[in-house]
């Protein structure tokens, strides 16, 4: 069951949207082949904001499935993935505030920002990197899911208030106030990455 | 001139790109000009640099992924007519459920009607007697009883043949409360014959659970005692019942069509006739 290749934007669209109508009709071959195109994109959302590969596709799964339900309802009034975005980040921050994230600043303070294949690099980079995700769970819950689009989905400002359907502006301020509290949050390691840039 | 404070407020969308030509140069003059907002600019920058590290998933292949999402899928979506079509199926299940459910009630109804003393739907099998003969209208309450009468004599006879006196024993004691209310009904039947059958029916059935308790060599006592008391029983009833049970009488009618008294009395009395009868007695 091969999918056909759309070749131009707007038989993109075209193509996508008789996949949705006649996904939302009920046609699992259609959603199978809506999915195949935005899997990829909801998995690296959800393991950015997890950081496991195994929770990373429960929440994939959950996503989907969550559209599936949700598809008879969808109007073509804005893109596809706008609305899968906005689902992906509902549930990627579902789950990472489950997650209770225990951030460490004092644990910080040796991490490196970027490093080699060396073991310790390495898991110093994970630790570094759940301290990330850690910092974004924490966020106040409209804060947390405009970083997630950001960041995750790694969506534009323009995108983002597309999905969420708020103004640009009221993205920028709400960025604007989620970075300065990551940027508390994160502090110790900014400091020591900054030093180690310096160095 | 660009304020400090506002400044500060558009750091992040200048680090995220997200301004204007104009608006970047207004920021870039500001932070050459001031050292507090060059290192905020500095650690919004870095900032960013964390939160780009976070690296994409690794392949995840498509279709395990699928088959796992299929499953968790609710059934597909069926158009209408399949839809009504499932909604006649649906009952169609509910009628085989529901008659699936009325024929394990049935089999076990007949299951119990046929069972043993030793098998426990037994007790199953007197309520049903019960509730049958509670429902039965009393002119017919005789004949379920008769019935049942003969059932307590088979069930005597094979649990006397399997050994399990005990509980022939408890059989024929049934069996034995009964007697009197089938003697009486039976003295009621307005046909001499059918009741002097149905006597010798249960004296048959009492001969063969008193051999079947006499083919073991441990024949049970107690039992042969209550089926021969039974029998006397069943024999009394025999002897009073002769002149009890009413045989059919020839009326004088033009249709000949044997006169029945409504029920046993002592004596026979045939009904007065208004014409007269066209075959004089002997006397």
């Amino acid at each position: 069951m091969g999918t056909t290749e759309p070749e131009s934007p707007g038989e993109i669209d075209a193509e996508e949207r008789r996949l949705i109508d006649r996904s939302a009709a009920g046609d699992q071959e259609a959603f199978r082949q809506l999915v195949l195109r935005h899997y990829r994109l909801v998995l690296n959302v959800a393991f950015r904001a997890v950081g496991e590969v195994s929770a990373a596709e429960d929440i994939a799964q959950e996503v989907f499935v969550k559209v599936h339900r949700a598809l008879p309802g969808y109007r073509h009034d804005k893109p596809f993935t706008h609305w899968l975005h906005r689902v992906a980040a509902n549930a990627v921050t579902d789950a990472v505030r489950k997650k209770k994230p225990v951030l460490s600043l004092d644990a910080l303070d040796t991490l490196p920002l970027a490093g080699g294949a060396d073991p310790q690099d390495v898991a110093a980079r994970h630790d570094l990197q759940r301290a990330v995700r850690d910092a974004i769970a924490a966020l106040p819950p409209h804060y947390r899911d405009t970083v997630a689009l950001q960041v995750f989905a790694e969506l534009s400002y323009d995108e983002i208030a597309h999905a969420l359907d708020i103004p640009l502006g009221t993205v920028m301020s709400r960025l604007n106030a989620a970075k300065r509290i990551l940027r508390e949050q994160l502090r110790a390691v900014l400091d020591n990455g900054d030093e180690a840039n310096t160095a | 001139m660009l304020s400090h404070a506002t400044a500060q407020d558009w750091l992040i969308p200048y680090a995220d790109g997200m301004l204007s030509n104009e608006e970047r140069q207004r920021i870039d003059g500001h932070v050459a000009s001031c050292p507090g907002c060059r290192e905020e600019l500095k650690s919004v920058r870095l900032l960013n640099l964390l939160l780009v590290s976070l690296p994409p998933a690794p392949p995840v292949a498509f279709a395990p992924f699928w088959l796992r999402l299929q499953a968790a899928l609710p059934a597909a979506r069926v158009p209408k007519e399949k839809a009504r079509f499932r909604l006649y199926r649906r009952a169609g299940l509910a009628f085989a459920a529901a008659a699936f459910a009325t024929l394990t009630a049935v089999s076990c109804a007949f299951a119990a009607e046929s069972s043993l003393p030793d098998s426990p739907l037994y007790p199953l099998k007197h309520a049903e007697e019960a509730a049958r003969l509670a429902l039965t209208p009393a002119p017919q309450r005789g004949r379920v009883q008769l019935s049942i009468a003969s059932e307590r004599l088979r069930e005597a006879q094979v649990m006397a043949s399997s050994g399990k006196p005990a509980l022939a024993v408890k059989s024929v004691r049934a069996f034995r409360l009964m007697l009197p209310s089938i003697v009486a009904g039976l003295k009621q039947e307005s046909d001499a014959r059918v009741a002097k059958d149905e006597v010798h029916a249960l004296d048959v059935e009492l001969t063969g659970v008193q051999e079947a308790n006499a083919t073991r060599g441990d024949d049970d006592a107690e039992l042969k005692q209550l089926v021969l008391s039974s029998k006397d029983e069943l024999d009394s009833s025999r002897e009073v019942g002769q002149p009890l049970i009413v045989p059919t009488v020839p009326t004088a009618s033009p249709s000949a069509t044997p006169s029945v008294t409504p029920r046993s009395t002592p004596r026979p009395t045939p009904r007065p006739t208004k014409r007269p009868d066209p075959k004089p007695s002997d006397d």
